[in-house]
């Protein structure tokens, strides 16, 4: 990080002194460099995404010309208490949050201990490091396979290694403990190698300062770790919370959104909506979807206020 | 000020490099699109009928092997099998359809997606081209899935199959814990729970619990029950409905059946359950297993004197495409009637074929899953125009009643209501 900050200030400094002749000409090379992305950013991002806003203030079944409808997509999911609509747009969003509140945390803790443990680089370090990154190399329908085999309710090594017939499937809290068990070995491996890799750039004689002056390891962990690794942990919780916020495939296939709908996650609905198997719906759906995208900015916006000042 | 200039030449140039960027993807489209479109005349497309189909699991394997069959029968053209996951392929026909690009000649769809590519004018009728073949006539299909293809006075598709959902039993387990039950050849909910009853016992299941959605429609049909008293609004909110559901919850409160998180499939295979409802398409895979004495019938009955099985039909349709000519949809429908007479291999994937042929031929008939067609009328196909609305609600609800976590009553008329809110709000 240290070093891509450094580069631009330095290429930075000469144009700035230049004539305004040289200048005009170094100018055009940054958006030259940026074109590339700029160009893959706006037709798979931007173009998208302001279709579907417009979409959203449209009645549309994806055959025929959208027809404009205003705020009434917004109208029912917002404020008609009668509609199918607004109560699956509260509970799918409720049932989102708490999914981010419950797996947020563990993301960011549990991969943390694991690279610290992993940087210790104690025999066989490597093996672990990439065993625990491989599961996010999987798709999520043979991760939800194994897991389904793995939390059986009569067949299943865990009810039988804990002498349980727990319904994992079908009863709280259990199924949103498995759903969160199952995100978090499927996902662990990305935020893990982030922190191992900030780990290593953390220099070793502040550790060594702190041995000194008496130290112990929890000591040195919330001493000198956490703070080296404050923009990564930064990072990870804004970006974690934003994947989080876009679950759907583990409540679909593991528990089907039961039991009694209260694992059914937004994003569920939304796609049911728009390419379910009736006609399709995709105004109200990409209301549902607007209303999702600025609830993970407010969130993120938020989250980076509260560390902003942290600093 | 020549900051500012070179501000605007620098947007400018960017902007530039963005729409040269975009318009060369364009060309490069184009033309391909145009180079296909030229070849599609000339030489290699137009040897080739470009078959989309949902089959992309192991019964694929079934439809390769037919297709390599009618190839080697030496057809004016010759046909190409393109496979793909079937929500893929809806989402992508409109498109298709729309642009006028790359549109499939012959589709594979499913039944109740008929009515919906009809009321946004995306299918092809097919009366014309079948008249001119003279070989595709309703008379030698199931009539229930070939009147499904029959829409506002055109027909429009020829079903491959029927696929139902049927009674499986493991025959061991009922000639030990009700020997007398299959003699009249159906099961009915009474003989479930007097079996479950005795097989309690042995810790052995008298009913499997699985796909819920498609029990609740058989057991609603035999009661008499429809989704759409007028065809337009759902009625499914009834007695009938919640006795249909009632009925298995009754059954998993006595113990009979799975309980959820328990995978009756599994059991089955292994032997613990005695009647397992589920699909024809499991049939291969039960046969796998040595040890499994079983065999198939007719869906669990309340009235062993109405039966009635859950059907859906895959069917062969074409979509509106502006480059197809005279020859290459007689090449088409040559196609299409020479799988409605060479069907066996797609009885083989497990399927009952729609083509009525297949019961002349010996080798169907000793398969399990050929009592259907000897009982044609008992094969259910829903034709309610707001299927899918309707099922995806039930859905929601129809496992929370049977296994005890939810009212019928309740149950159906929050699936109701939400059936009648998608209607109002598409």
């Amino acid at each position: 990080m240290k070093n891509l900050q450094t580069v631009p200030s330095s290429i930075g400094s000469p144009i700035k002194k230049g004539t305004a002749k040289s200048g005009r000409g170094n100018k055009l090379v940054p958006y030259l460099f940026i074109a590339p992305h700029l160009i893959i950013f706006l037709i798979f991002f931007a173009i998208p995404a302001v279709s579907g806003i417009y979409v959203a203030f449209t009645k549309w079944n994806l055959y025929s010309a959208p027809q404009w409808v205003g705020l009434t997509n917004f109208y029912e999911i917002l404020a008609n208490k009668d509609s199918t609509f607004y109560f699956q747009l509260h509970n799918g969003l409720f049932n989102t949050i708490k999914f981010v509140c419950f797996s947020v945390p563990f993301f960011i803790i549990i991969p943390l201990l694991l690279a610290v443990a992993l940087n210790t680089k104690t025999y066989g370090s490597k093996i672990f490091q990439s065993i625990f990154y491989m599961p996010t190399l999987l798709s999520i329908s043979s991760v939800i396979l194994t897991w389904v085999f793995m939390f059986h309710r009569n067949l299943g090594p865990i009810n039988n290694i804990l002498g349980l017939r727990t319904n994992w499937f079908g009863q709280q809290p259990f199924t949103w403990m498995a759903i969160v068990i199952i995100t978090l070995w499927w996902g662990i491996g990305g935020n893990m190698i982030i922190y191992l890799a900030a780990l290593n750039s953390i220099d070793r004689s502040l550790y060594e300062a702190a041995e000194i002056d008496g130290a112990n390891a929890i000591q040195r962990f919330f001493k000198v770790t956490i703070p080296g690794l404050k923009n990564q942990l930064a990072y990870t919780v804004v970006l974690t919370t934003i994947a989080q916020f876009n679950i759907y495939g583990q409540p679909l296939m593991f528990s089907k959104g039961g039991p009694k709908e209260s694992t059914r996650v937004l994003m569920m609905y939304i796609r049911e909506l728009a390419f379910g198997s009736g006609e399709s719906i995709a105004g109200l759906a990409s209301a549902m979807a607007v209303i999702l995208g600025l609830c993970i900015m407010a969130v993120s916006v938020i989250q980076f206020v509260l560390m902003r000042n942290k600093d | 000020m020549y900051k500012k200039i070179s501000k605007v030449l620098a947007l400018m140039l960017v902007f530039a490099l963005l729409l040269t960027a975009v318009a060369c993807s364009a060309k490069t489209a184009t033309s391909t699109g145009n180079d296909t479109s030229t070849e599609n005349k000339s030489t290699k497309a137009a040897k080739e009928i470009e078959f989309w189909t949902v089959f992309t699991g192991p019964d694929g394997e079934n439809m390769v092997k037919m297709i390599d069959e009618y190839n080697k029968t030496n057809p004016k053209i010759k046909v190409k099998h393109i496979p793909i996951q079937a929500d893929e392929m809806y989402q992508k026909i409109p498109t298709a359809v729309k642009s006028g690009q790359n549109v499939p000649d012959l589709s594979i769809v499913h039944v109740e997606r008929l009515q919906g590519f009809v009321d946004n004018d995306l299918l092809q009728p097919l009366n014309e081209y079948m008249t001119a073949n003279g070989k595709i006539k309703g008379e030698n299909y199931v009539k229930a899935a070939w009147e499904r293809g029959e829409i506002n006075g055109k027909h429009y598709s020829v079903p491959l199959d029927v696929h139902s959902f049927v009674t499986y039993y493991n025959k061991d387990l009922v000639q030990k814990y009700g020997p007398t039950v299959l003699d009249d050849g159906v099961i009915t909910f009474d003989e479930v729970k007097q079996v479950g009853e005795a097989a309690k016992k042995d810790k052995v299941l008298g009913m499997g619990i699985t796909w819920m959605r498609v029990k609740f429609l058989s057991w609603y049909d035999q009661l008499g029950g429809v989704l759409s008293a007028d065809g337009n609004n759902p009625s499914f909110a009834n007695e009938k409905g919640e006795k249909a559901l009632n009925a298995v919850r009754e059954l998993h409160d006595a113990g009979i059946t799975n309980l959820d998180g328990e995978d009756p499939v599994q059991m089955f295979r292994a032997g613990q359950v005695v009647f397992l409802p589920e699909g024809i398409w499991m049939k291969n895979s039960f046969e796998t297993i040595n040890t499994l004495n079983f065999d198939m019938t007719h869906m669990i009955t309340f009235d062993p004197a109405k039966k009635s099985n859950w059907t859906s039909s895959h069917q062969m349709v074409m979509f509106k495409n502006k480059n197809m000519d005279a020859e290459r949809a007689a090449a088409i429908m040559d196609f299409v009637a020479w799988v409605g007479e060479n069907s066996l291999e797609w009885a083989k994937a497990g399927q009952v074929p729609a083509s009525l042929k297949i019961m002349e031929n010996a080798e169907f008939k000793q398969m399990k899953q050929s009592f259907l067609l000897q009982e044609p009328d008992t094969l259910k196909i829903f034709d309610y125009k707001y299927f899918g609305y309707a099922v995806e609600s039930l859905d929601k609800i129809v496992w929370e009643v049977a296994f005890s976590r939810m009212g019928a009553k309740e149950a159906l008329e929050q699936a109701q209501k939400e059936t009648i809110d998608r209607i109002n709000a598409k």
